[in-house]
């Protein structure tokens, strides 16, 4: 996972993390006590890991999101709730304070940030409204002299460790947008602010989560974030972080997950041979470890992009990256057998913490259908990898990595001709392409890894996992569920309610 | 529901626009934007696009709709190809 250009300034850190979590994080001990102790979010802070992609004028580090990726990658290998508490604080929690904050609210608030002696939280789910920013209910309204905020938050990570929150909320009328969100910085001390209490949850446990009740809160004007009614595009590039560092994490789980694997089946015999030497295991292995080299690769290319570039792709990273995941544990646990169901093993925890993975920072679901819809927006032709420059069996994967982009890009010309600008109202096929694009974004990425490796092992892994997707693709584009199909399925246990707009 | 078929375009893509957003027509104006002012997000704005293009019977393509975020240049798209469709 670590990044190439950052390899030496982020060696020493990385080795820093990993023997601080050897030495004082004991994943089963969160998990059971649904908390992280305080020593180890003081050890954190110590470490500078809260301020490291903070502005080093502020007491941060300055670091890049790729090397935010590694360390958040390094932590998650221990403990996927450490992992995410970090990951949220520099991504959802402080990113859109760094890049959109005035100084005076840099001045106010970063210090204590970078040093963990404030943890940052952001607040965007309600009761009514998910993956729907448009049906923010939170509101806050401008009286003359204050905004006066009233909702409900739920699902907020970090909300029971934090001292300041970026809120997202509706803000009719405010910097003369109709009906626009804004972000509002909330700090815990503020009159007419509930953290309520602790959710129990799958995994993930030893995170926070709390909801959070705002009722009367007069905020001054100064605590708009960013351009007032300008919510939503700011939240774009807040979520493009906060997606890629949580798909760092899964490439931590998914990584230290097949590592335990390879030592059980080296180990464990069955019918007189290791379970390593039998053909079926080992197509397992060879399947895992493909999608964990590809998991890296993708997530590794996405966290340099530019902004504007990183608010697509961060959805192919976060979606493949969070079904990888479960795939990974969950093929770990098969072959650790019985053993693999019994939490001494700590693949039974990592099962339990990684399955939210595909549901927060964006259903996977809603992802894949806006991903699918950037497709038909493209404007920008995909640059072909099979080049003169590689030869033999990189040039074959290349070739094949060519032939899945034609396979989506087909079936993008294929959407345009079919429904024209209808094809917005065909969500079935919206997600299938998004499908397509998540597969073409995973490959070309493991190919131009490959290629710069030229590691015979991992130019195999990037054939093996091109074959699947390639595979996935052809079926995507096919009929096989028409929507009548689907009706008549559910005609006796889930009739089609009535919609009213 | 659908638009009523013999108000103007005007009121047809405001009453579209209004099915998708809580907002009622009568406060949705020219120079709104999709996403700023309305609260629409890049998908429901391209489903407000599709809608118009089935409710008015058009043949709009994807590279059609590129520049079009406010109501205004929803009304001018929406005419254009009317006037493509009569001619």
């Amino acid at each position: 996972m670590l990044p190439r250009a950052d390899e030496e300034l982020v060696r020493p850190l990385l080795a820093q993390v990993s023997r601080f979590a050897l030495e004082s994080i004991d994943a089963r001990a969160i998990d059971r006590a649904s908390a992280i102790p305080q020593r180890v979010l003081a050890g954190m802070g110590e470490l500078g890991l809260f301020g490291l992609t903070l502005p080093e004028e502020f007491g941060g580090s300055g670091c890049s999101l790729p090397v935010a990726c590694s360390a958040v990658a390094e932590l998650a290998r221990a403990d996927r709730s450490v992992a995410v508490t970090l990951g949220l604080h520099l991504g959802l929690g402080t990113r859109g304070l760094v890049a959109l904050g005035t100084r005076a609210q840099h001045e106010r608030y970063l210090p204590t940030l970078a040093s963990g002696n404030c943890i940052a939280a952001f607040a965007t789910t309600e009761p009514g409204a998910g993956s729907d920013l448009s049906a923010l209910q939170t509101r806050a309204l401008d009286d003359g002299t204050a905004l006066v905020v009233n909702g409900q938050k739920i699902y907020v990570t970090n909300g029971g460790l934090a001292g300041l929150y970026t809120l997202a909320v509706s803000t009719p009328g405010l910097g003369g947008s109709a009906r626009g969100q804004s972000l509002l910085l909330i700090e815990r001390g503020d009159a007419g602010l509930r953290v309520e209490a602790e959710e129990h949850k799958l995994g993930l446990r030893g995170s926070s989560t709390t909801g959070l009740s705002l009722e009367e809160m007069r905020l001054p004007y100064s605590r708009v974030l960013g351009e007032a009614g300008g919510g939503a595009r700011a939240l774009g590039m807040i979520l493009s972080w906060g997606r890629t560092l949580m798909s760092a994490g899964c490439c931590g789980a998914a990584r230290v997950a097949l590592e335990k694997t390879v030592a059980h089946v080296a180990e464990r015999r069955q019918f007189g041979k290791p379970l390593a030497a039998l053909e079926v295991v080992r197509e397992q292995m060879a399947r895992l470890t493909a999608r964990a080299f590809a998991m890296e690769a993708l997530v590794d290319e996405v966290s340099r992009e530019s902004a504007e570039t990183l608010l697509v792709r961060s959805l192919a990273a976060k979606v493949f990256s969070s079904e990888s995941a479960w795939m990974v544990v969950d093929g770990a646990i098969q072959l650790h057998g019985g053993l693999g169901f019994i939490e001494d093993t700590g693949l039974a925890m990592m099962l339990r913490d990684v399955r939210i993975t595909r549901i927060f920072e964006g259903a996977n679901d809603v992802l894949l259908s806006h991903l699918g819809a950037g497709e038909l927006l493209r404007a920008t032709a995909r640059t072909p990898l099979a080049s003169s420059l590689v030869e033999g069996a990189l040039a074959s994967a290349a070739k094949d990595a060519d032939a899945l982009a034609a396979q989506v890009d087909s079936l993008r010309q294929s959407l345009h001709a079919r429904f024209r600008v209808g094809v917005f109202r065909q969500p079935r096929w919206l997600h299938r392409l998004g499908r397509a694009c998540m597969w073409r974004e995973a490959i070309d990425a493991s190919v131009r890894r490959a290629i710069r490796s030229g590691r015979t092992d991992e130019i195999a892994q990037v054939a093996l996992l091109t074959q699947e997707a390639r595979v996935e693709v052809a079926a995507l584009a096919s009929e096989p569920s028409a929507r009548e199909l689907v009706e008549q399925c559910l005609a006796q246990a889930l009739p089609l309610p009535e919609v009213r707009a | 529901m659908r638009a009523d078929p013999t108000a103007t375009v005007d009121s047809r893509v405001v009453y579209i626009i209004s099915q998708l957003v809580p907002v009622k027509p009568e406060q949705i104006l020219a120079e709104h934007r999709l996403r700023e002012d309305l609260g629409m997000d890049s998908v429901s704005s391209m489903e407000l696009l599709s809608m118009l293009a089935e409710e008015l019977d058009l043949d709009v393509g994807v590279e059609d709709i590129a520049d079009v975020h406010t109501v205004g240049a929803t009304i001018a798209l929406a005419k254009t190809f009317l006037a493509k469709k009569g001619a």
